[in-house]
């Protein structure tokens, strides 16, 4: 919510012009990047292993191949396949391979070769439960913007017990239209804990964005996963990684994973709930 | 403790007495007085009194008094002010003197006949040093962003003093952070002084009649921040006749309306000023700013009344708002302040002030009600104080100074709660604190001998945390364990502090003179914010089982030297700074709504070092100052970095060249250029790639430095024909903001190519191009 103020009073307060720039960098040591995680249904069961590069390096990332990567709750689960050789870096569970609620799962990485002087990762994330999502609804607002904006909010039932962690993601005709980390939407229940959620807006989109904007007719899918606080903060400041705006932003710092040794990245695990509708035509 | 106070002030004294003790000392007498403005009455602060026989002399204090007592004798007393006519006055003392000193304003024609050399100089002989005195009228002559001339603008071009931001009125004083700078308006706190995110400040020129800054060597009688103090004060009203003075400009408009209550003896001054930059945005074509409102207001107004020649009362007020709205979110914000003060004198020697002040700063932040995301935010910050100062002229070679104060902080965090039926959010209020913050202080300037003074004093000051309270236990981790809840009126914590203060003066003649200070200062309150430019967010937090208060020392060393009969003032100054529990927040640290704040500090040690050169001009056509400065600053704090690391506010070279060239009666010229080196800042050393964004990889905290900073501004002013008795004059201000248009850093973006996602490039954002502006200024007087 505050995020949102925020950045309404960038868009009027920073009337300022901006300029592309040379800079030079120096270059640092190269890291491990881990990506991805575990869900308690098929929805993602995978991790990406990447290095770092310098900061213009202006290509896809280095992948990692060849590591062994096994997943435990305490005892071996499996070991992830790596998608040789179509896309090399990406591994995978068996899948079949569902979470469990409660459970925390760890994520252990050998690496064939030493990256930032070492050779072993681990990692482990808790699946957090989720509240369950009762509808979602739709509603085009003409005064926001330019072109109007599409809003998708959200009902549910919040359950009040413990502080939780909401990560919300929108689906437009089965097709993930959060496709990027920027596009994602987080709460906590700081403002609700256990009352009635009665149509939180979750995703603000504008209608001058052709690519991703709705439609009547359009069927809309919301998918709200219950995460560790840990992948929230990380989530946050990965988005906020980069950008400086010398009224809000603190300094700017490396963001905060869950990788030992110096590794980079997240590996998480979460619940999900889902609600659909179809934008009714007029 | 008590002890050791009362033996503390018995010493001061017991210095101060010898100089009464001696037996065979002529039969001495006392002149004191008030030296006002001819024109509306007004005290003259700072004023010398200079004997020409003895070569020695005073300055008004803050209200336009002064005392000195001399043997009997013959002699030419002359007082004079800037832009004033100096008065000479022989007196053949051989009983005490009450005088009235009328100073007017100069005329260019009579200029000449001053003796000039003659002139009491404050900046050679006075034992005070690193401050910075300006009237009304030199800030007024400084071209100014958008013709709105500005106070901490015209304090942010000093020796000294760095801008933490491009056109924000945070100020950095000697390395230290903008919240070590205690800003007074007449004696009360102003905890938030920026209008519109900084690029106004909340002081409004027409009623401003001074401003001082102490950059170190910071007098006892203040206290509470470790940097510097900004005394500004208010304009007493004109008690001879009325007057009216305003300004159009393109942002905005000010109106000042002063008059005498009842003729010179009292006095009134009613001043207000708004902004009305969005009264334009319906005419927008961009339908989303039409209903979009954002301005300022903000007003001050002062009574005088002088009871009889012993007693004179004075309340004054400020009020200001900064409002923003539209169609989803509303913000306001601003401060209130109120003095009552009560000067009295109590003999000729022993003047007493008494004051009284509230000062309250606030914000609002919300979303219309009606929907589920309304909801709104509160904050503020309320202080209620008592001072006592005591002036005792005790003899020619010692004044003292003391006097104690007490502040009560009150300070509600934020309360945040949804509004209307349909909102989704409950209601969140952070622990509100409270707090009583006092000192009591003790100085003695005593000359020794024909060339030596000495000021020594000390401050002690004490800060209370009060129930009701709540205080978070922390591991050595920063995790919350448990916490304490505290009942109403309980001193559940509590901190002292000694705070020697000492100045010394070594003066060759009157012509030049050698000045050493150490300053030891302590803060118990802070500001909760690790953004650079600051917002109107403020969240202040005190002292507190969790968090130890601020400490610093300062020794300064500096030659000061007059030239060309006083016209051209310069100076040297050397500084070492120390500063012990300095504030840090933790990475991505979460200020707004939290209860843990403190969980998120980082404390450690900082020090800061420069040297700073001044040229004063107050020739008849070129006016101002050039200021060369070479300083550094850094933070000690393991938490955030191992290694020292350079300070937000370290840029090592500084040159301010502000002047003004009066080219004829009526035409003026200001210029001013500033330069800076580039502000210290982190850049990425490597990227990363998570969900589809490349996100940077850091090294060492402010290991890189912005691009330099440097700015022209320009103005020229025209005014109408001087003639005496003349009711009604104008002048028509033109000016140009960063005249040669250069692209100031203000930020530095990583930004990942919206069309190539593994494409990524630095984008500068800066805030202003060239700026140029018109304002019309009147002045209309009726004297009878």
């Amino acid at each position: 919510m505050n995020k949102l103020l925020f950045s309404l009073l960038i868009l009027l307060l920073a009337t300022g012009c901006t300029e592309r720039i040379n800079v030079n960098l120096d270059n640092s040591y190269v890291r491990l990047v881990v990506d991805g995680g575990i869900t308690n249904d098929s929805m993602q069961q995978s991790v990406i292993l990447s290095k770092s590069a310098s900061y213009f390096y202006n290509q896809p990332p280095p992948m990692v191949s060849h590591a062994i990567v096994t997943l435990t709750d305490g005892s071996f689960l499996d070991t992830l396949k790596e998608d040789l050789p179509n896309n090399p870096g990406i591994y995978g569970l068996a899948k079949d391979f569902r979470g469990v609620i409660g459970k925390t799962y760890s994520l252990d990485i050998k690496l064939p070769e030493v990256i930032g002087n070492n050779a072993e990762y681990t990692s482990s994330c808790k699946i957090m439960k989720v509240a369950r999502l009762d509808s979602i609804q739709t509603e085009f607002n003409p005064d926001l913007g330019k072109n109007g904006h599409w809003l998708i909010k959200i009902y549910a039932q919040e359950p009040g017990d413990e502080m939780n962690f909401y990560l919300l993601k929108y689906y437009r005709n089965g097709v993930l239209m959060s496709d990027s980390i920027q596009k994602w939407s987080t709460s906590d229940d700081k403002y609700f804990n256990g009352s009635y959620i009665r149509g939180l807006t979750a995703f603000y989109i504008n209608n001058s964005r052709t690519w991703e904007t709705l439609h009547p007719g359009d069927t809309v899918m919301v998918q709200m996963s219950g995460i560790t606080k840990e992948y929230y903060d990380f989530i946050q400041q990965v988005q906020q990684a980069g950008y400086q705006i010398p009224f809000f932003s603190g300094p700017p710092a490396n963001v905060e994973g869950n990788i030992s040794n110096g590794g980079i990245g997240f590996f998480t695990a979460y619940s999900n709930s889902f609600a659909k509708l179809i934008i009714p035509k007029k | 403790m008590k002890y050791f106070t009362s033996s503390l002030f018995l010493f001061i004294l017991l210095m101060a007495l010898p100089g009464y003790a001696l037996p065979d000392n002529p039969k001495k007498h006392t002149i004191s007085g008030k030296v006002t403005d001819k024109s509306d009455g007004e005290s003259l602060v700072g004023a010398t009194v200079f004997i020409k026989e003895l070569k020695t002399g005073t300055t008004s204090d803050q209200y336009g008094r002064f005392s000195l007592t001399l043997p009997e004798g013959q002699y030419t007393i002359m007082f004079s002010f800037i832009g004033y006519t100096s008065s000479v006055q022989e007196i053949s003392l051989d009983k005490d003197f009450t005088l009235k000193i009328e100073l007017s304003t100069e005329q260019k024609e009579l200029q000449e006949v001053v003796v000039k050399s003659d002139r009491y100089d404050q900046n050679v002989v006075k034992p005070e040093m690193s401050v910075f005195k300006m009237d009304i009228h030199t800030i007024q002559k400084i071209p100014a962003l958008m013709g709105e001339v500005d106070v901490i603008k015209a304090i942010q071009l000093l020796p000294g003093v760095q801008s933490v931001s491009e056109g924000s009125s945070g100020y950095s004083v000697r390395g230290g952070a903008p919240d070590q700078n205690l800003i007074l308006l007449d004696e009360a706190t102003v905890y938030n002084a920026s209008h519109l995110m900084g690029f106004f400040s909340v002081f409004n020129n027409d009623a401003v009649k001074d401003v001082k800054l102490y950059k170190g060597d910071i007098p006892a009688n203040y206290g509470g921040r470790l940097a510097s103090v900004l005394d500004v004060r208010m304009d007493e009203g004109d008690s001879k006749g009325f007057e009216v003075n305003g300004g159009i400009g393109i942002i905005a408009s000010r109106l000042t309306i002063e008059g005498p209550i009842k003729k010179e003896r009292s006095s009134f001054i009613v001043s207000g000023r708004r902004t009305y930059a969005d009264l334009f945005l319906p005419l927008s074509s961009n339908k989303a700013l039409q209903n979009n409102h954002l301005y300022f207001y903000d007003l001050n107004a002062k009574i005088n009344y002088v009871i009889n020649d012993n007693n004179t009362v004075f309340l004054s007020g400020y009020f200001g708002r900064d409002v923003f709205s539209n169609q989803f979110a509303k913000m306001r914000w601003g401060n209130g302040t109120g003095t009552f003060r009560w000067n009295h004198v109590f003999s000729k020697k022993l003047f007493f002030n008494f004051t009284t002040v509230y000062s309250d700063y606030r914000y609002l932040l919300g979303t219309p009600s009606g929907s589920s995301s309304s909801f709104e935010w509160n904050a503020n910050l309320r202080d209620l104080g008592m001072k006592g100062d005591f002036s005792w002229y005790l003899n020619t070679n010692n004044t003292l100074h003391f006097g104690g104060a007490v502040t009560y902080h009150m300070i509600n965090p934020g309360t945040a709660s949804g509004i209307g039926s349909e909102t989704v959010y409950s209601s969140v209020q952070v622990p509100k604190n409270y707090s009583l913050e006092s000192g009591i202080y003790a100085t003695n300037e005593q000359k020794i001998g024909p060339h030596f003074i000495a000021t020594y004093g000390i401050r002690l000051s004490l800060f209370q945390s009060l129930g009701p309270g709540t205080v978070y236990h922390y591991t050595p981790n920063h995790i919350v364990i448990d916490s304490t809840v505290y009942k109403p009126w309980i001193v559940y914590n509590t901190y002292g502090g000694i705070e020697p203060r000492i100045g010394l003066l070594y003066d060759f003649n009157g012509k030049s003179s050698v000045k050493a200070s150490y300053a030891r200062t302590y803060q118990y309150l802070q500001l909760a914010q690790n953004s650079s430019a600051g917002t109107p967010l403020d969240i202040w937090f005190p002292a507190s089982p969790n968090i130890k208060p601020q400490i610093g020392d300062q020794v300064a060393l500096g030659y000061f030297r007059n030239f060309r009969h006083n016209t051209i003032e310069t100076s040297v100054e050397v500084y070492y700074k120390w500063m012990q529990n300095v504030i840090d927040f933790k990475n991505f640290a979460q200020l707004l709504l939290v209860d843990t704040l403190e969980g998120q500090v980082r404390t450690g040690r900082g020090y800061s070092y420069g040297i700073e050169f001044l040229v004063r001009l107050n020739e008849k056509i070129v006016s101002g100052w050039v200021s060369y400065t070479y300083s550094r600053s850094f933070r000690m704090i393991p938490d955030i970095e191992p290694n020292p690391y350079p300070a937000p506010y370290d840029k090592p070279n500084n040159i301010s060249v502000v002047l003004n060239f009066q080219l004829a009666k009526r035409w003026s010229i200001s210029a001013n250029w500033v330069y800076a080196t580039g502000a210290p800042v982190t850049f990425p050393t490597g990227r990363a790639t998570i969900a589809g964004k490349v996100i940077p990889i850091y090294s060492g905290r402010n290991a890189y430095r912005y691009q330099d900073y440097h700015r022209l501004d320009l103005a020229v002013t025209f005014s109408s024909k001087q003639k005496p008795n003349r009711k009604f004059s104008w002048d028509l201000n033109f000016s140009v903001y960063n005249a040669y248009n250069r692209h100031n850093t203000w930020s530095i973006n990583f930004v990942q190519d919206n069309i190539d996602p593994n494409i990524t490039y630095a984008e500068k954002i800066y805030l202003f191009g060239i700026i140029p502006s018109v304002t019309f200024n009147f002045h209309f007087k009726h004297h009878e």
